[in-house]
């Protein structure tokens, strides 16, 4: 007997059509020797003072700050307002002599260095999770896409399962992890693995369906909220969305704005035509498929679900680039697909560029202080 | 019989065996401290000085402690490079109240010594002087209770900057006495003019051209932290030596060369600076000889100078730090905590001092009666200040650390 859950939380509120909007982690860094720092608390109060779009939030751990963007129709507008609150959120980390960079992981902080911001909810993950919560100071980013309806979120939460290994290797951006190469593209996802509501959401048909598993797991007593299930992909009925979960967070907000219309003509693509039918073949290959992702990024080798093939990712991001291509061309970020496409040509990535940077400078600490220059759009502090 | 491989009694006291007793005592009367009365274990270090020192025991007799100065100009040296390596211009120019608050903090707190000093009718030039080596806080005490508490944070970060500039300033206003000291003791107006500059400018100099070397060895070396541990100490060993042999102040020399390898190095040669185990040592050494220099018994007699020498400082700083440092960037409350934690006066304090009265023995001697005896309460009280001010701000790590 499923237990009674509050209407208003599972409640699945519509929103515009293949709307989007992102969430960023990003690393606070002290400007002296470019391990993190831990003043999120002064620079969100700071924050807190300018009129931004959007919005600036804490972390688990005082080493991280996370901007929200807005619900955007476009990607160009999403782009612009990254850019404004990344500007703003550069300017007075600088006042408190810090950087802030994108990347998935720092490439060499001590992770029981980190100090877990006070709130209610993060204290009791730290008692619950033990030092996964500190070791979970990791950079990722979100992207939200609205669905019509609660059953149509999740026909495409199915769908993009598909797509994670995409997702994994255009982001990759966690070479280094604990001072070493880690030789991954993405390291950052084996932090998210271990913890045990993390994985994909179960294979249900409809959002009832879902409301059913949600209500058994709660009746259990092993979930609270949506928030305990820290799926790659998973429905966000409060606002109307499904969030994909497994990027890391880029060097740069163009990239992440990138990633967003990318995710955007997807889910157009498969709300406009329906192609295919969710199929349990997804989630037989897609532990495989992640691993090909994480660990070689576009390099690696995809077991396709529908066709049973393997096809490099790289590959498969091109032609799917195609396939969606009409879609982003109506949603105008047809350049925004050419130019993922021409990256992922051309053998580039920000896991590959910070690989260049070591390689060049000799020093992690050159890798952050290179990416946090990056991050604030090439302009150094001098 | 005669064996002539005995050594001959009474033993001839080694400076290694009084370095290795000096940090052995230091080191358990700290630990002893911390154990037994949850004190912070610089005040065991400079109470084991004491202790060993000329007021109470003897051990460490005056003409030990002079030739022993060359152990407090090398760790002072390394303390104030490393302050000096943490100054980032970078910063100040991305926060100008920065800067000013500084300044403010430390013109305050010299106006607020002088003035009061003044009133109690000490002369002018006395009261400068005071007033000059009162304006800086402890390198030391401030960068060994923020390594021991693990501390980092905006408040921290202003305190390290606050301290390399306010020693800084300390350190040129009593050389710009200089010539007032030598013209009251009737020198060569040659002397009494060129010698500040040869001091500040040659000094300055010679830390210019240790930066300009050790980067382009650093650049030589390549980026391996264990090399490049080996050249910083060397670097800041010789520029310490160099700066004696040529009459030179250390102080200034290490923390020009601090200073300019943090801001100068633009192809980011070196990395960060970590000094670790090595770095206590010396710290260890600097507070037991700082100790033994302190001075008590001008308490007795001026109790009411000294406690006005001290609140009067306390509260130039913390005008300052209140009317700017909002607008740095210090957190509501922030700025109350920030002048508690830079209340320590420690061992540059007793350098300067001993400085000036090697000039003039009896002008040093009514300088050290008033600033030493300050600095025999803030060497006892100030790290507990820093450590409560730190500990206040939220920004120690209780996790790893029960100092």
């Amino acid at each position: 007997m499923p237990e009674a859950i509050p209407a208003d939380e599972m409640q699945f509120k519509p929103s515009a059509h293949a709307s989007i909007g992102i969430e960023l982690e990003l690393q606070l860094v002290r400007a002296h020797d470019l391990d993190l720092g831990r003043d999120v608390g002064d620079l969100l109060a700071r924050l807190d003072k300018r009129k931004l779009p959007g919005a600036v939030k804490p972390e688990i751990t005082e080493s991280m700050i996370e901007l929200n963007s807005g619900v955007h129709l476009r990607y160009a507008s999403l782009r612009d307002e990254l850019r404004v609150m990344r500007d703003a959120v550069v300017r007075e980390a600088g006042v408190l002599n810090l950087r802030v960079s994108g990347g998935g992981s720092h490439p060499f902080h001590d992770w029981a260095d980190r100090r877990i911001y006070p709130t209610e909810r993060f204290r009791s993950i730290l008692e619950r999770y033990g030092f996964l919560a500190k070791q979970f100071t990791v950079f990722g980013q979100h992207i939200h896409v609205g669905c019509p309806g609660a059953d149509a979120a999740v026909h495409l939460v199915h769908m993009m399962t598909r797509y994670v290994p995409h997702f994994i290797a255009l982001s990759a951006a966690s070479p280094f992890y604990q001072g070493e190469d880690t030789s991954f593209q993405s390291s950052r996802l084996t932090a998210v693995s271990a913890f045990p509501l993390a994985g994909h959401m179960p294979f249900v048909r409809d959002w009832a369906e879902f409301l059913e598993y949600y209500g058994k797991m709660r009746g259990f007593g092993i979930v609270a909220s949506m928030k305990d299930f820290y799926w790659d992909i998973r429905p966000k009925p409060e606002y109307g969305t499904i969030e994909i979960r497994v990027c890391d967070t880029p060097l740069t907000v163009e990239r992440a704005a990138l990633l967003a219309a990318y995710a955007q003509a997807l889910v157009a693509y498969h709300l406009a035509e329906r192609p295919r039918e969710p199929s349990r073949a997804t989630y037989l290959v897609n532990a495989f498929n992640r691993f090909e992702a994480s660990r070689y990024g576009c390099a690696g080798e995809l077991v396709e679900p529908y066709e049973r093939r393997k096809v490099k990712i790289g590959d498969d991001i091109l032609s799917t680039i195609q396939t969606v291509m009409p879609h982003a061309v109506r949603l105008e970020a047809g350049d925004a697909l050419a130019e993922l496409a021409a990256g992922v040509r051309g053998g580039n990535s920000d896991a590959a560029w910070q690989r260049a940077r070591y390689a060049e400078a000799g020093s992690l600490v050159d890798v952050v202080r290179e990416a946090s220059i990056a991050w604030a759009g090439g302009r150094d502090r001098r | 019989m005669e064996l002539s491989f005995l050594p001959r009694f009474p033993l001839a006291l080694s400076q290694p065996i009084l370095f290795g007793a000096l940090l052995a005592a230091g080191l358990l009367a700290g630990e002893a401290i911390n154990r037994y009365a949850s004190l912070p274990r610089i005040t065991g270090y400079a109470l084991a000085g004491v202790a060993l020192g000329p007021q109470v025991s003897g051990l460490l007799g005056a003409d030990a402690l002079q030739t022993l100065r060359v152990l407090i100009d090398l760790s002072l040296g390394l303390i104030v490079f490393e302050l000096g390596f943490r100054l980032d211009f970078g910063w100040l120019r991305l926060n100008r109240w920065l800067l000013v608050t500084a300044i403010a903090e430390s013109v305050f707190s010299f106006c607020a010594i002088y003035a009061s000093l003044r009133y109690f009718e000490f002369g002018p030039l006395l009261a400068a002087s005071a007033a000059a080596i009162g304006t800086g806080t402890s390198p030391a005490v401030v960068l060994l209770v923020a390594h021991e508490l693990r501390a980092e944070g905006q408040i921290t970060e202003r305190m390290l900057l606050f301290t390399a500039v306010n020693s800084v300033i300390a350190y040129v206003a009593l050389t710009l006495l200089l010539p007032f000291l030598h013209f009251e003791h009737e020198a060569a107006w040659q002397e009494a003019l060129l010698h500040p500059l040869y001091l500040l400018g040659g000094s300055a100099l010679l830390g210019v051209a240790a930066c300009a070397a050790m980067l382009r060895l650093a650049r030589w070396l390549g980026k391996r932290e264990d090399r490049q541990f080996v050249l910083l100490v060397a670097m800041v060993v010789l520029t310490v030596g160099a700066a004696r042999s040529l009459n030179l102040s250390v102080v200034i020399a290490l923390v020009m060369l601090g200073m300019l390898s943090r801001n100068l190095d633009y192809r980011h040669a070196l990395m960060p600076l970590r000094f670790g185990y090595g770095g206590q040592l010396f710290f260890v050494i600097l507070f037991v000889l700082t100790g033994a220099s302190l001075q008590f018994d001008a308490l007795w007699t001026s109790g009411l100078v000294v406690g006005t020498f001290i609140v009067v400082r306390f509260l130039g700083k913390a005008l300052a730090i209140l009317l700017f440092g909002y607008p740095s960037g210090v957190r509501p409350g922030g700025a109350g905590l920030l002048a508690i934690a830079l209340l320590p006066m420690s061992g540059l304090a007793v350098v300067m001092v001993h400085d000036t009265a090697a000039l003039y023995p009896s002008f040093g001697k009514d300088l050290s009666s008033v600033v030493l005896s300050a600095v025999a309460v803030l060497e006892l009280l100030g790290p507990l200040a820093t450590q409560f001010a730190l500990r206040r701000a939220g920004e120690t790590d209780p996790g790893r650390h029960g100092a």
